[in-house]
């Protein structure tokens, strides 16, 4: 699981699961948070890890709901994610909806930044709220599946 | 609020809506460019380098050097250009004609035929806004645009809201790959994949004319005959066909003439055109301003105030046949594009290059002069791969000459 | 029987097709000189139940020769379907142009599409080191 993968993978009980791999499902669960395992939140070297997690798992966003992540070494940065995200497309027509560079990148979801695609504004992502629907906008249109719903 | 766009010259899409941050002279970020874009925009350099025999001497040394070799050449070999601004290519032709040379660039042994084919209006063309206004049916036949020219599909081809394609590609537009392997594209493609044998595009092509006649479509290879029905009810019906023509399709014909026959076909019973997937930034503007001085895209040789043209004066047969004596090379590098098996007798002849980066064939030439990267740290203008204009201005500054001044100088010393 | 024929490597011959790949042109640009660029350029796609012909596992090295020329690049599986027995594919870079014929009919164009070559087990050599 792609949630695992990021955690220390040491199995050291501080967070009170007994395995990382449990901690990983309570992640998943919404049961604990980032933040309650202390070597993630405490140890530089799982600095970049924890700052991923947060952001997946921010909760004034509410994106734990869409658990969107973005494979960055695989993306190509071509922008048909951006293109093609209906939020996108409903509040820049002119510019992300019609394939050019967004008009106001702060208002979008997807924008691509240094050729890799930055996901960011979950609270508007379609998976995500009352009337949340399984959109999968940017997952048939990328070439490579570089954007995952864990 | 306005905003201050550059021009990315790292394909042939020459996409003009690319955000920079610069710090200290230095491109730190790239906002909306793709993967090649950023890595060709954050490649400038500050510092110039002239090397005559891989070391170190002023500008001067390496102009004069670089003139006496082309002056006392009997038919030097002008090759590249594909990343030079219209303004440079210009001069170079002027050069050619001044010293003599065979003149080329690598469309002779890419797009060539098919620049050459809608410069004589030998097929509909139309332009890439046009594809994200009207296209309905776009067809990638040989190429994989997710990794050529990566915002093709997102800028143009498929994804976008148009004018007249407003209500997206899901309902609005059908997307068509054809292709020896599953690529990038045709994955995206899905269903509308073709998979069909190396070599067997003329075979295909036959059997697709003949569906669209309503005859039975039948290929050596047995390709379902029904698929081949059913993609020809889908290119009968629509408004405005795009074919998108790679080099997978170009080197698997004998020449261009199924391609014409098929767009004819196509042309007949719907609205099909042709828009060539032209990878380097200018190659287009090469052909078309060697179009307008001698009628021909490439392959040429200047002599006493003639032009001759043909296959000879292409830059393989020219160093295959050793006819050339010396050879300037502007922004390629022929030992890594070429097969060694031909590009080894460059070894046999003096030769200069001008390029932003070290390559294989610089660190073998008599004088090698680091360019600017047009676009980044130069300006000018150059022609997109579908022929419309485009203007473009540098990002940051640079002690390395633009093509267009070395060319100058090279002439003035001449 | 001859001990010889029995303890030679098995080769096989296959056409190979090139094609472009994102990440080796953005190593091209960034250093082309470096090692990424040689690992992303340095590679055959080939179909598994070939390599399984040829003893060699995904990731070890082969030895693509034709008269034209000889490189030692990677072996991948190619994970396309269907199978494509004989058929190769190699990202377009100066190792596939090592093989490339000469033979052009006079056309200019060369056949970078269409390249035989035979591959046999490198038994773990190095990848060819770009140069001349």
């Amino acid at each position: 699981m792609e949630l695992y993968q990021m955690l220390p993978k040491t199995n050291c009980k501080k967070c009170g699961k007994t395995s990382c791999m449990a901690f990983a499902v309570a992640l998943m669960a919404r049961e604990l948070t980032p933040e309650d395992c202390p070597p993630l939140k405490e140890e530089p070297k799982y600095k970049e890890s924890y700052e991923k997690l947060s952001e997946i798992f921010k909760p004034s966003e509410g994106a734990t709901e869409t658990g969107l992540i973005v494979h960055e070494d695989l993306c190509f940065g071509c922008g048909n994610c951006v293109v093609a995200c209906p939020p996108n497309v409903a509040n820049d027509p002119y510019g992300v909806g019609s394939g050019k560079a967004p008009t106001n990148p702060g208002r979008l979801v997807l924008t691509v930044e240094d050729g890799v695609v930055k996901a960011q504004n979950l609270g508007e992502c379609r998976r995500f709220g009352k009337n949340k629907i399984l959109c999968n906008g940017c997952i048939v249109t990328c070439p490579v599946e570089a954007i995952e719903f864990v | 609020m306005e905003k201050n766009y550059y021009v990315c010259t790292g394909c042939g899409m020459l996409c003009d809506d690319i955000e920079v941050d610069v710090e200290n002279n230095k491109i730190n970020k790239v906002y909306t460019a793709c993967r090649i874009g950023v890595a060709h925009m954050k490649d400038g350099k500050e510092s110039a380098a002239f090397l005559v025999d891989n070391k170190p001497v002023d500008e001067t040394t390496a102009i004069s050097e670089a003139a006496t070799i082309l002056k006392n050449a009997k038919n030097p070999l002008i090759f590249g250009l594909g990343t030079s601004s219209n303004e440079a290519q210009k001069l170079a032709i002027e050069l050619a004609k001044k010293t003599s040379a065979t003149l080329d660039d690598a469309s002779s042994f890419s797009l060539g035929e098919v620049i050459e084919a809608l410069l004589n209006n030998k097929t509909k063309v139309c332009t890439l806004d046009d594809v994200r206004n009207k296209a309905d049916v776009s067809i990638f036949w040989g190429t994989d645009p997710s990794d050529s020219h990566p915002r093709q599909l997102s800028k143009y081809a498929y994804f976008p809201r148009g004018t007249e394609k407003q209500r997206g590609w899901e309902e609005e537009r059908t997307a068509i790959c054809i292709d020896v392997r599953k690529s990038h594209t045709a994955k995206i493609c899905g269903n509308y994949f073709f998979q069909i044998p190396p070599g067997g595009d003329a075979e295909f092509i036959d059997a697709l004319i003949a569906a669209l006649a309503g005859k039975l479509p039948k290929t050596s290879y047995n390709f379902p005959p029904k698929r081949i029905l059913e993609l020809a009810n889908i290119l009968k019906g629509a408004k405005f066909g795009v074919v998108f023509v790679g080099r997978g399709l170009v080197y698997s014909l004998d020449n261009l003439e199924p391609l014409i026959r098929l767009m004819n076909a196509l042309n007949e019973k719907a609205n099909f055109h042709l828009v060539p997937m032209i990878r380097q930034y200018n190659t287009r503007g090469f052909n078309e301003n060697l179009f307008k001085e001698t009628g021909y895209v490439n392959s040429v040789k200047f002599e006493d105030g003639t032009v001759k043209h043909g296959p000879e004066y292409s830059v393989v047969e020219s160093l295959k046949e050793k006819t050339v004596d010396a050879a300037l090379i502007i922004g390629s590098d022929p030992f890594s594009i070429l097969p060694r098996s031909i590009a080894k007798n460059l070894l046999e002849v003096p030769v200069i290059v001008l390029d932003p980066c070290e390559t294989l064939t610089s660190r073998n030439a008599k004088v090698y002069i680091s360019t600017a990267i047009d676009g980044v740290e130069s300006g000018g203008s150059a022609i997109r791969m579908d022929g419309v204009k485009v203007d473009f201005k540098p990002a940051v500054e640079t002690k390395r000459p633009s093509d267009e001044t070395v060319l100058k100088k090279i002439m003035e010393a001449l | 029987m001859d001990f010889g024929s029995f303890l030679k490597a098995p080769e096989i011959k296959v056409k190979i097709v090139t094609y472009r790949d994102i990440f080796q042109d953005k190593a091209m640009i960034e250093n082309r000189f470096g090692k990424e660029y040689r690992d992303r350029s340095a590679v055959i796609k080939m179909d598994s139940a070939d390599l399984k012909q040829l003893n060699v596992k995904k990731g070890e090295t082969v030895i693509l020769k034709n008269s034209f020329g000889t490189v030692v690049v990677k072996a991948e599986e190619s994970g396309y379907e269907p199978s494509h027995r004989g058929i190769a594919y190699m990202p377009k870079s100066p190792w596939s142009n090592m093989l490339v014929s000469d033979e052009t009919g006079g056309t200019g164009i060369p056949k970078f599409k269409d390249i035989s070559v035979t591959v046999t087990s490198a038994k773990g050599q190095k990848l060819t080191e770009l140069g001349l």
